[in-house]
């Protein structure tokens, strides 16, 4: 060895030991490209280098860097197949490396290259390995022919082993650097998803976590219950461009059998992974519209991710990820991460809906369980399959007797009450129908309707026996007041027809008779029609009441004075009065209750006796009290008989005639005036009204 | 008395009562060949006295027409029931009072007491 060549060597050395200090410090992949191309090239002693890999499908070479070459030398060699007839496709290949002393022998081993860089020298392609494993390959270009020496040769080999470790090292990182970062996204995605039920709320919150770091723009898309594709949430960092993309979507709403993009997802639940958008699709896509075109390209979408929503086989919705102005174009990594970010979501989601299909099935059970009305599902073969307890209240049938028994053996009744109910499709208008029907041994009333749909018949019921009971008061009320009318109609109807006889001379004692029964028979009709209205007016709260001063022995004086006038001579009436305290109520509805009560003492005490009116004062408020020694009241009906139409006798055989309403506005006037009337009475031996009221103040 | 007046006008004699126990003491005294009985009186009222009228062997033949406010199908048959020959819902024109009764007689003459009776029943209310 020469003194140059010794020295030659060890500058050689001093300049790998720089390039190695160098790798050592650099982190990235970039950093170690461009130690590799700056000092690595350098010391290589040539003028250009590059430095490819074998990609993620094994078949083809993408260029990671160079430097020196010339643009327009590089183009169209961003990346190439493994197989092509190349020295780095060879070397990357065979793992062999290949140094060419210049172009001639370039152009022999390789023709296809032959018409390309002829004012080219030297070329060196080293293989990239780690572990015995070649992932690329680095060429370097001379400025000069060189016939490669051992030693020399065996520099550059140095460099590649330098060069691969470092390489391999700094991409490692990087993925695990990526990787790391996926996992956190992927976490804080999971923790956002659990957080809450409101999925909408969810799904638009996810969609910014995924901005700027997973995508440009990220559009979340849910199926409706009723089939639609709903915008659910639309991401960029530009708020501007947010609002834009939504006037974008009422613009062009999506086309449900779109080829592709999200209807297309939609319908096959499989993802859709552009890593480069193709212009013919985009073309496809805005059609003639320039409008459309002008947006599209001020979009400059460059790759998308399309993954359905899919969650228990159904798919749910869609997440769209798209690389635009800063993200680079998506590889099968980013496919994945958006695989498991969907299928996260789509958890969720599913989870939401469940809960809230949950929880609508529980408040439906609660409004069973409370509502009013009892509701009875039986299956198609009658068998109880929801019984509330409104049901149970109705049929004094438990819950737990009923249930998966057939209906007829819970309750013996049910076809009785069922048979004449028309059963509806769900939908139309089920009529309730009332029957009349033996339940626990107690006749009650039971408003029924059916609704039949595809897995059974859903009844309700309803227990309307006290409004039963109520109408058919009012239906006796009308009867009543009906029969009531005529007595007084037909006698002032007949009085008239007999004193129009011509064929007749009637005496004048009968024709005054007759005129005299016509008028008290019109008086006693417009009574009845009086009570009838009054009540209606109580009803209504229509009444005014006017409480002012006013001496009660004075009121009922008057009172005894008017009935001792038309009293049958087997009545004695009496007042006694020991009060001379004024009181507080409305003179004249206080003179008409007296006057109601005096007839009714009167009406009832057929047998005749003693009516007697007592007004005096006790525990500080005045009580009016009207007696008799008639036919008394049965203890059982003593309340009843304040009720609105309720009669002591309804058939009237005893003849005492009555709208059925004179102690019900007895009792409403009393109380109106801050009093209170009861009665105390012993059947056969008489009764005695108290109108209590209060003293003046 | 607008049946008495009108009935008087017919040439029939009338006896008027103003309750039932009256009514009944009546009729067992003087034998009417019909009783107009009103339902709703004092005291002992139509049906009842219809009920006594029928279990005395003297007064069980005299033929009774109820005149009453009450036109209940439940009524009518109570009225059929207790042997009622008529049944007349008030109001009704007394004027014609003495040619329904005058009916009612000429037609039991004739052996149709039965068949007035169910006509109780059947008739309807106007």
């Amino acid at each position: 060895m020469s003194a140059t060549e010794s020295s030659d060597a060890a500058d050689r050395a001093r300049r790998l030991q720089r390039v190695a200090e160098l790798l050592a410090e650099a982190v990235t992949p970039q950093q170690v490209l461009d130690s590799i191309l700056t000092e690595g090239v350098k010391a290589a002693e040539a003028r250009a280098g590059s430095i490819g890999v074998l990609g993620e499908d094994g078949k083809t070479i993408e260029i990671l860097a160079q430097r020196g070459y010339a643009e327009s030398a590089m183009a169209g060699w961003e990346s190439f197949a493994l197989d092509a007839p190349t020295p780095m496709s060879e070397v990357i290949r065979t793992g062999d490396a290949i140094f060419i002393p210049d172009v001639t022998e370039r152009n022999r081993l390789y023709p296809s290259l032959a018409d390309r860089g002829q004012d080219g020298h030297a070329l060196v392609v080293v293989p990239l390995a780690v572990e015995g494993r070649v992932f690329g390959a680095m060429s370097l270009s001379f400025d000069r022919d060189i016939q490669f020496e051992p030693d020399r040769r065996e520099m550059k080999l140095t460099l590649a082993r330098q060069a691969a470790q470092a390489l391999a090292r700094s991409r490692l990182y990087a993925a695990e650097q990526t990787l790391r970062e996926r996992m956190t996204f992927l976490a804080e995605a999971s923790e956002l998803l659990s957080s809450t039920l409101d999925y909408n709320h969810t799904l638009g919150q996810l969609a910014r976590l995924s901005v700027p770091g997973l995508a440009d723009w990220c559009t979340i898309d849910i199926v409706s219950p009723e089939g639609e594709i709903e915008r659910l949430a639309v991401a960029h960092q530009d708020p501007e461009k947010v609002r834009w993309a939504y006037e974008l979507q009422d613009r062009y709403p999506p086309d449900p059998d779109a080829p592709t993009g999200v209807p297309h997802v939609l319908r096959t639940g499989e993802p859709e992974f552009f890593p480069t958008l193709p212009e013919e699709l985009l073309d496809q896509a805005i059609g003639d519209d320039e409008e459309l075109r002008r947006i599209i390209d001020e979009l400059g979408l460059k790759s998308t991710i399309c993954v359905p929503l899919t969650a228990r086989g159904r798919t749910l919705g869609a997440v769209t990820l798209i690389a635009a102005e800063t993200h680079p174009p998506y590889t099968a990594a980013d496919l994945e991460l958006a695989i498991e970010l969907a299928r996260r979501a789509a958890v969720a989601v599913d989870n939401a809906r469940l809960y809230r299909e949950a929880e609508r099935g529980a408040n439906a059970a609660r409004a069973l369980a409370y509502v009013a009305d009892g509701v009875v599902l039986l299956d198609h073969d009658g068998v109880v399959r929801h019984w509330n307890p409104a049901t149970e209240a109705i049929t004094g049938v438990d819950e737990e007797q009923a249930l998966g028994c057939p209906v007829g053996e819970v309750v013996p009744a049910w076809d009785a009450l069922t048979s004449h109910v028309p059963l509806v499709p769900p939908g139309g208008a089920a009529r309730p129908v009332t029957v009349p029907i033996v339940l626990n041994g107690r006749e009650r009333w039971v408003a029924v309707s059916g609704v039949k749909f595809d897995d059974g018949t859903v009844y309700a019921l309803q227990d309307v026996t006290e409004e039963h009971a109520l109408e058919k008061t009012r239906s006796d009320f009308v009867a009543t007041a009906s029969h009531e009318l005529r007595t007084p109609l037909a006698a002032v109807y007949g009085a008239v027809r007999t004193l129009r006889r011509d064929d007749v001379e009637l005496s004048s004692d009968d024709r005054a008779a007759f005129l005299e029964m016509i008028e008290s028979e019109a008086m006693r009709l417009a009574k009845i029609v009086d009570q009838i209205l009054l009540a209606g007016q109580l009803d209504a709260d229509a009444v005014d009441i006017e409480l002012t001063e006013c001496d009660p022995q004075e009121v009922a004086a008057a009172v005894i004075e008017s009935a001792a006038m038309h009293l049958p001579e087997t009545i004695t009436l009496d007042l006694e009065a020991d009060s001379e305290q004024p009181i507080r109520c409305d003179e004249n509805k206080l003179r008409q209750v007296l006057v109601n009560l005096v007839d009714n003492a009167v009406k009832y005490s057929p047998e005749g006796g003693r009516v007697e009116l007592r007004v005096r004062r006790a525990n500080g408020s005045c009580l009016i009290e009207v007696a008799d020694e008639g036919l008394g009241i049965p203890a059982d009906e003593r309340d009843r008989i304040f009720e609105k139409f309720y009669r002591l006798d309804p058939q009237q055989t005893q003849g005492v005639g009555g709208s059925g309403l004179g102690l019900y506005i007895c009792r409403e006037l009393v109380e109106r005036m801050d009093g209170s009337l009861r009665v105390e009475s012993e059947p056969g031996k008489g009764s005695r009204f108290t109108v209590e009221l209060p003293l003046r103040r | 008395m607008l049946c008495r007046v009108n009935l008087a006008a017919s040439g029939m004699e009338v006896f008027e009562a103003s309750d039932g126990r009256e009514g009944l003491d009546l009729a067992r005294k003087e034998r009417p060949d019909l009783v107009l009985l009103d339902v709703m009186m004092p005291g002992l009222d139509g049906w009842s006295v219809a009920r006594e009228l029928a279990a005395d062997e003297q007064t069980r033949e005299i033929p009774i027409v109820f005149l009453t406010a009450r036109a209940d199908p439940a009524d009518r048959r109570l009225g059929e029931q207790l042997g009622g020959v008529g049944y007349v819902v008030k109001p009704f024109d007394p004027v014609s009072i003495g040619d329904l009764v005058e009916g009612v007689l000429v037609r039991i003459e004739r052996g149709e007491r039965d068949q007035l009776r169910r006509e109780i029943s059947s008739e309807r209310e106007r």
